[in-house]
């Protein structure tokens, strides 16, 4: 069911559904309180905006996202999301974030290498899963920008994604009264403004966190979380040969890295240069997550990979040198990660526990 | 002997009297008034004027400029016995654009006395940029309807200066673009910049005051550092001479005049 309470006019109507939206999807966030008051001869609801608490996993680190800042609220969170899934962003009215950042498939873009925007143009690069962002301190593949709230800028703006600029999508939002409600409910300063609309998006994706896998269930010793021999023994070669890179149990250490990769001539994707405009940085990338990865095909930045085989295969038999190889792929003067045929099956068996279920179907986030 | 006397006595009498005339208006100084900055565009000593060619300059470059704006921000004045006024952190970011003449700082409730040094920044700095969505508050709209944000990495161009040129070797009209900003988190390109004024400027409640500021834009290219169009014409994220393109840029400001109470401008 989607209950859309913006579109609810009465002050009433929109109690009413508030206590629906908070019994079916807000279970785990903290009481909404309605103050009844008397004023005249008029009844009067007055709507607080309850705070979200922000629960750090036990087996993470601390989050980056500074939450004094944009403290997350229920009505902050609501317009966020209401954000994410409105094609009002691109200047055609149809691309949205969840066009291309789809919760089935841990807010990646499925079936599609490239991701195709606005008048179906294509960018180069593979969408990346949208998950423990808070945790993170630089977002793309090349760290465009090392501020979560920032982020919305760069597809809204891009030619190829959405299109739009923020002024623009700013006024379109200011012409729709239901909006305008939104934020009104949503912030102490109530503008339909930019700084406004990053803080709701930037509530939005800082809530979205993935930790219950059955692997997070086993590290954390709770029920649910059996291996079997196979995936522990994954579990094991991954900490020897993986996690010097995919560190921590974001499966991320945040770090731009050159995995060896044959560059694309077509495409020549330099990675972080772009951004740092230094040559030591040529062909590095943001190490990705893991989390979900199942789910998340194709692989690599750009998306050359259909299947997990083919990325062990190729840390195996496929990293070529170059100045900016990683050192960690390089050792003993042998290029890429030794690897057998058993040892590769056990690392997919166990990175296939890192499919979490509750994030895929999580009603908090979902479209629908 | 006798000229001497009486113009060391002359000399004394007008120390005594500009002490004195300096103490009682020190006195007078109270409650706040606004200090304004203007901006004024120049090229080698001449206006600067979109569209215009210019006369070339020391590497034999004609310039003809279409675009020359960039941020200045995080406004600070010291005063005659060495405090600094900081003005309030959210409000002291502008744009600076000669096509949109948008060329005067206002900073409103400067707490009365005489400063004798300006400071402020080229561009946004790291700290307000991590600041994310709250920090930029309004900011990110009007650099963005100004052309000073980069979409492809959500960030801030410090300097945007767009145009054509021509030199011995580039006898063809060709396109420049220098823009200029961070690079994400790997290299800072925010400056700051100290202008002593040789008077000093006074506010008070009775007393606005503006500090005019010459901009030789010239300097962008040619300052400390040389940078050459015919060797690079477009110049973005570059490691090496964005860094040297935000020093010149810290360089090519200049007080001019400063006019201390109202009926000026
Ligand atoms: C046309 C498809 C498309 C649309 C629409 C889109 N994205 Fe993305 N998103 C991508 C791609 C591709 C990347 C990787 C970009 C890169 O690395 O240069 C990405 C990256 C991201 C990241 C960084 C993830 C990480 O791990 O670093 C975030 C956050 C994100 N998008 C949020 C959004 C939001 C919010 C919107 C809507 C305002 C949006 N996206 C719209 C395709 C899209
Ligand atoms: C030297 C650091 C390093 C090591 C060691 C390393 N990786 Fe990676 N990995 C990366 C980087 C960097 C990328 C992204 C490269 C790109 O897209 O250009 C990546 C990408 C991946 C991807 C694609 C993820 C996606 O979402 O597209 C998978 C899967 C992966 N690695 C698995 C592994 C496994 C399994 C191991 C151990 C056998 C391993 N990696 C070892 C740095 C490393």
């Amino acid at each position: 069911m989607r209950v859309n309470i913006y579109q609810a006019t009465g002050l009433k109507k929109l109690v009413a559904l508030v206590c629906i939206v908070f019994r079916s999807i807000w279970t785990l966030m903290p009481m909404v309180f309605l103050l009844y008051a008397c004023s005249n001869n008029e009844e009067e609801y007055i709507l607080i905006n309850e705070s979200l608490a922000f629960e750090v996993p036990s087996n993470f680190p601390e989050p980056h996202y500074d939450f004094d800042a944009n403290p997350p609220t229920k009505y902050g969170f609501e317009l966020g999301k209401r954000l994410f899934y409105d094609g009002k962003l691109s200047s055609n009215g149809f691309i949205s974030c969840g066009f291309c950042h789809e919760q089935a498939f841990a807010f990646t873009h499925h079936g599609h290498q490239f991701s195709h925007g606005i008048d179906d143009l294509e960018g180069t690069r593979n969408t990346p899963p949208i998950q423990n962002m808070a945790f993170l301190k630089e977002f793309a593949w090349d760290g465009a920008t090392s501020h979560l709230d920032l982020f919305p800028i760069i597809p809204i703006t891009n030619e190829v994604e959405m299109g739009e600029t923020m002024g623009n999508v700013i006024n379109k939002l200011k012409a729709d009264s239901s909006y305008q409600e939104a934020f009104e409910m949503a912030f102490d300063d109530p503008e339909v403004n930019t700084e406004n609309f990053l803080k709701a998006l930037g509530q939005f994706m800082a809530m979205m966190v993935s930790s219950n896998s059955r692997y997070d269930k086993y590290v954390r010793n709770e029920e649910g979380g059996q291996l079997t021999d196979l995936e522990k023994q994954g579990l094991d070669l991954f900490g020897q040969k993986c996690s010097s890179c995919h560190g921590t149990d974001l499966f991320t250490d945040s770090s731009f890295r050159n995995n060896g990769l044959p560059p694309n001539p077509q495409l020549d994707d330099v990675g972080r240069e772009e951004v740092s405009g230094a040559l030591s940085d040529k062909y590095k990338f943001k190490v990705p997550s893991l989390r979900n990865i199942d789910k998340t095909a194709p692989y690599m930045h750009d998306g050359r990979f259909g299947n997990l085989m083919s990325v062990l295969d190729f840390y195996e038999s496929g990293v070529v040198d170059s100045s900016t190889l990683d050192p960690l792929l390089k050792l003993e003067g042998r290029l890429g990660i030794p690897l057998t045929s058993n040892e590769k099956e056990a690392i997919i068996a166990f990175l296939l526990t890192l499919t979490d279920e509750t994030y895929l179907n999580d009603q908090r986030f979902a479209e629908y | 002997m006798k000229l001497n006397l009486i113009s060391t006595a002359i000399l004394f009498s007008l120390i005594m009297v500009g002490c004195s005339s300096n103490d009682t208006t020190t006195d007078q100084l109270t409650g706040s008034g606004s200090i304004s900055i203007k901006y004024d565009n120049g090229y080698n000593g001449n206006d600067l004027i979109i569209g215009a060619a210019n006369s070339a300059n020391s590497n034999g470059e004609n310039l003809t400029i279409t675009r020359l704006s960039y941020i200045v921000s995080n406004f600070r004045l010291v005063n005659s016995t060495g405090e600094e006024y900081v003005f309030p952190k959210d409000e002291s970011y502008f744009v600076i654009s000669q096509e949109a003449d948008l060329d005067n700082v206002v900073l409103p409730e400067i707490p009365a006395g005489e400063y004798t040094t300006l400071k402020f920044g080229v561009g946004v700095d790291q700290e307000k940029y991590l600041q994310g969505a709250e920090g930029q508050g309004d900011f990110l709209a009007l650099a963005e309807s100004h052309h000073m944000m980069w979409s492809w990495q959500a960030g801030y161009k410090f300097l945007n200066f767009e145009g054509s040129f021509t030199s011995e070797i580039v006898t063809d009209d060709t396109e420049f673009k220098i823009h200029m900003g961070s690079h994400g988190s790997s290299l800072d390109n925010y400056k700051e910049v100290t202008l002593a004024l040789q008077t000093n400027v006074r506010v008070s409640d009775e007393m606005d005051s503006s500090i005019h500021l010459k901009i030789d834009a010239a300097k962008i290219l040619v300052s400390s550092n040389n940078i050459q169009l015919t060797e690079k014409s477009v110049i973005m994220v570059d490691e090496v001479k964005s860094p040297q393109i935000a020093v010149n840029v810290t360089e090519m400001f200049e007080v001019d005049h400063i006019h201390n109470g109202d009926g000026h401008n």
